[in-house]
């Protein structure tokens, strides 16, 4: 058997889950750095505004100041306050309490220039509080440019920002993986080397038990056949699930409408010998026959390794049944059944949850490529120490 | 019959704090040749807000002295300081309340 160096390898749930959490972390630590450096380029791009129009408020609160004098000094005569076209003012005494203001707008006496409402704010304080005001605070409308202008810098910062970004999280997303991969790669590649040297012993021992004529043996003989029969079974579907795995994609299928009865009949009876080995029953239950069009080497493939695993891990005087419904079978065992917690990892390639009893780990995902291949549902209920049932429909 | 019993002796306690101002205050102001308002102005160009030309008044009034006085320092030698008050306190804390509602900015610029 050639073997592939192209190989496909998936990652695990968990590698998986741990890989989207590292990218959902870059994103969230990517989008923070660039919200926080647009956040202060935009407060020194206001900054700058301000300061460019400090001199034109500081000229307004100095013309201000000087009518408020005037007014002061003939406030007996004329109570009219000061006004311009050129600008917005407030006066607010010593108590911050206002005393008059051209506009209505919130203003601050913490800040001595800035943005608020539209407006653009100078506080000032005069030596003298002409009319009473300690405070006077001159007004100009904020014309925006400078903010539509700081919205084009950042977007096409942003846009450069995020897209660099990206591209550096896809090359450490990879770094990150590397390792992951190589130690699939390597335990690929371990089973595709074991199952090229196994091929030709296992293809030997079932020919040559096929070969010999059972009824001119005793029975003490007969019952060493079988035994080796069965022994060779197992070798035989350990080797077809390990070439499956390795060469999964690459087998072309041949779709056939399949009864299923019928097929579940035979891999029943492919299996008597193993269960009854372990002292278990198997039963198929046809509630009414059903049809599916797939093909019939993948079909057995998935039943085979239901059925193997109810067996193997089914306790001693056990029973699998195999239920045949409308769209649907049943693999019930009642056998030592899979913790809750265990039962979405089941899927994943290499997943093992009870030591006691060999294998690879790799029936179940076998179970599931294939019911991907064809989109039939798999649903698996199970219950400790009772059993297990796992639901294929379609 | 107690309604107007009342509004008499509201009616007169408020001739009787508008005559503190008057007769205390308006009466001997009236003898200087600056107008009392022109003090009012200078209080309100140092102190500003009326909580604090309030106090800033009351303190003067109460001890009064050139480094007290808002006036300018040629006034001073002219006129002279003037004599400590002799308004019981609340007496002095209402004219000077009159005083303020007299010529107060707030509410008086159009």
């Amino acid at each position: 058997m050639s073997v592939s160096k192209s190989l496909d390898t998936d990652l695990l749930r968990s590698e998986k889950q741990t890989l989207f959490r590292f990218s959902s972390l870059y994103i969230l630590f990517s989008i923070v750095i660039v919200f926080a450096f647009s956040f202060m380029y935009y407060d020194a791009q206001k900054d700058l505004m301000l300061q460019e129009k400090r001199h034109e408020l500081q000229e307004h609160s100095k013309n201000l100041i000087e009518d408020l004098k005037q007014l002061h000094i003939n406030f007996d005569k004329n109570k009219y306050y000061p006004r311009s076209d050129a600008y917005e003012s407030a006066i607010l005494d010593s108590d911050e309490n206002l005393i008059f203001q051209t506009i209505k707008t919130r203003v601050k006496l913490n800040e001595i220039l800035y943005l608020g409402d539209g407006m653009i704010h100078l506080v000032s304080i005069p030596e003298s509080y002409y009319v009473g005001a300690k405070f006077v605070i001159v007004m100009i409308k904020d014309d925006e440019l400078w903010l539509e202008h700081v919205k084009k810098e950042l977007l096409l910062f942003n846009s450069i920002a995020l897209s660099v970004m990206l591209i550096v999280g896809y090359i450490l997303l990879q770094l990150f993986i590397k390792p992951m991969r190589d130690a699939m790669h390597l335990l690929d590649r371990f089973i595709k080397d074991t199952t090229h040297e196994l091929n030709t012993p296992v293809s030997t021992i079932v020919t040559n038990i096929e070969m010999i004529n059972k009824e001119n043996l005793d029975e003490k003989t007969l019952k060493k056949i079988n035994r080796i029969d069965i022994g060779a079974k197992t070798i035989s579907n350990i080797y077809q699930d390990l070439t499956y795995l390795t060469l999964g994609n690459k087998i072309i299928s041949n779709d056939e409408t399949l009864d299923i009865a019928h097929v579940v009949e035979e891999r029943i009876e492919y299996f008597k010998s193993l269960a009854s080995a372990r002292k278990v029953t198997l039963h198929s239950t046809i509630i009414q026959n059903t049809s599916l069009y797939m093909d019939k080497g993948k079909f057995s493939k998935l039943l085979d390794n239901l059925i193997s695993n109810a067996i193997k891990y089914n306790k001693m005087q056990g029973s699998v049944t195999v239920h045949v419904d409308t769209r649907r079978i049943v693999v019930e065992d009642s056998g030592i059944g899979i913790a809750k917690k265990n039962i979405a990892k089941l899927q994943d390639r290499y997943a093992r949850f009870n030591k006691s009893s060999g294998g690879f780990g790799i029936g179940l995902n076998i179970v599931s490529s294939i019911a991907k291949e064809y989109s039939l549902n798999i649903k698996i209920t199970s219950e400790e120490k009772i059993g297990t049932k796992v639901h294929v429909s379609w | 019959m107690l309604t107007k019993v009342l509004f008499l002796l509201l009616f007169s306690s408020t001739l009787l704090y508008s005559n503190v101002y008057e007769t205390n205050c308006v009466a001997c102001h009236e003898e200087l040749p600056v107008s009392i308002d022109k003090y009012f102005y200078r209080y309100l160009l140092q102190y500003s807000s009326k909580r604090e030309v309030k106090k800033a008044m009351i303190k003067y009034l109460n001890s009064p002295s050139q480094k007290r006085s808002v006036m300018a320092e040629a006034f001073i030698r002219r006129f002279g300081v003037k004599a400590k008050t002799t308004l019981k306190h609340k007496e002095l804390r209402d004219a000077i309340d009159i005083y303020w509602d007299k010529y107060k900015v707030f509410g008086t610029l159009k």
